[in-house]
């Protein structure tokens, strides 16, 4: 657990931690518009029906609105479990926020490139969540100066 | 960490709360999805008064070309987005030919295709069937594969200007199911067993047109001609 001691809880977890959250609902609503429970898709701007009836709405069988959801229910839990009292300098979850933050951003920047270059339509949550990935992406980039705090 | 505890809270309930209402919205009323039983389907005359195709063009047209289609057919989505706009223009609109669509859901295979009938006669109720007809067809793909598709075909309606309520109530009923179940039957009756099954009819004939292609219907519209002229 590291000899370190503890402060406060980690501000950056708490904002991913709500980010995520935010994200989570997004990505829900996808999700259930996936399923058929939501009608067709509330979408003020934008072509999300081009995006989300487009071959790249799903990876094989599996729906990308679902690995959204999983994507932040795993960020969610790693910032809340980042954030209880003899975990706010662990190590392992610093690195999984980073690491996961940083696949989350890689992901949805290749999503947004298929809307702009390949599918020519963009969806308003799937450029919301790309944004709120991006904002936790650099939420978690305290994390490098807390793993490095550790090594020294 | 009390203060970051409430907002997380509150985000909760707000998400929690657009996402089921979203649902909620979805999920009321027991719409029809089935072919229905109609009595007296087996007398000719009877089925021949329930089953209604529906219109476009001039009655007195020498020709009248019939689609039974089925709303979540790829081939009958293809025929409605590329030929049929090719039927409008050289044959409807010069007063050729008539064009009448027969529901033909083929329910077994296309789960969706039997609302979807009723919802476009929920539309032309409401004087918009060609118009909600290809805003199914044109968004085939996006709602074949959902799981409930009530919600979506009322938003169809309402993204055409359809009044709301009418609308809705309409295709969360069973009403028209007589109608598409009877043309369903008409079809049977008539040999149809796959959509899209186009056919012309004219000068006393009714012929298949081969390939549910613009040339085969016209094709066919000259072997009829071609009959006639022969006296046959």
């Amino acid at each position: 657990m590291g000899g370190a001691p503890e402060g406060a809880p980690p501000m950056n977890r708490m904002v991913i931690a709500v980010l995520a959250l935010v994200g989570f609902f997004v990505a829900l609503y996808l999700f259930a518009h996936n399923l058929g429970l939501t009608g067709p898709i509330v979408c003020g701007v934008g072509d999300c029906a081009t995006v989300q009836s487009s071959q790249y709405a799903t990876i094989g069988p599996v729906p990308v609105s679902v690995i959204g959801v999983a994507g932040y229910v795993a960020l969610l839990t790693l910032s809340f479990i980042g954030l209880q009292p003899g975990r706010r300098n662990s190590k392992l979850i610093g690195g999984l926020l980073l690491g996961g933050a940083a696949g989350g951003a890689l992901f949805s920047a290749y999503l947004t490139y298929l809307e702009a270059a390949v599918i020519h339509a963009w969806c308003q949550y799937c450029v919301a969540s790309a944004i709120i990935i991006t904002l936790i992406f650099f939420a978690a980039l305290p994390e490098v100066s807390r793993l490095r705090e550790q090594d020294s | 960490m009390k203060k970051f505890y409430v907002i997380f809270a509150v985000i909760a309930v707000l998400g929690i709360g657009a996402v089921g209402y979203s649902v909620g919205s979805n999920s009321f009323g027991t719409p029809s999805t089935e072919l229905v039983e109609v009595d007296g389907l087996d007398d000719m005359e009877v089925l021949a008064e329930i089953a209604q195709g529906v219109t476009k063009g001039d009655e007195d047209a020498p020709f009248t070309i019939i689609e039974f289609g089925d709303y979540q057919c790829p081939g009958c989505g293809g025929f409605a987005l590329s030929v049929k706009p090719q039927v409008e223009l050289r044959l409807v609109e010069s007063g050729r030919a008539q064009f009448i669509f027969y529901d033909f859901p083929l329910t077994e295979i296309h789960p969706h295709a039997f609302l979807a009938a009723r919802s476009a006669r929920c539309a032309e109720d409401q004087g918009q069937f060609w118009e909600y007809h290809e805003v199914l067809f044109r968004n085939q793909s996006s709602w074949s594969g959902q799981q409930n598709v009530v919600g979506t075909f009322v938003g169809y309606g309402e993204d055409l200007g359809l009044e709301g309520e009418t609308f809705e109530s309409c295709v969360k009923s069973d009403r028209h199911a007589d109608v598409v179940s009877a043309n369903h039957r008409l079809g049977y009756e008539l040999g149809v067993s796959g959509t899209p099954t186009i056919m012309v009819q004219g000068y006393g004939q009714l012929r298949r047109a081969g390939n549910n292609s613009f040339q085969g219907i016209e094709a066919a519209m000259i072997a009829i001609e071609e009959s006639a002229a022969a006296g046959n």
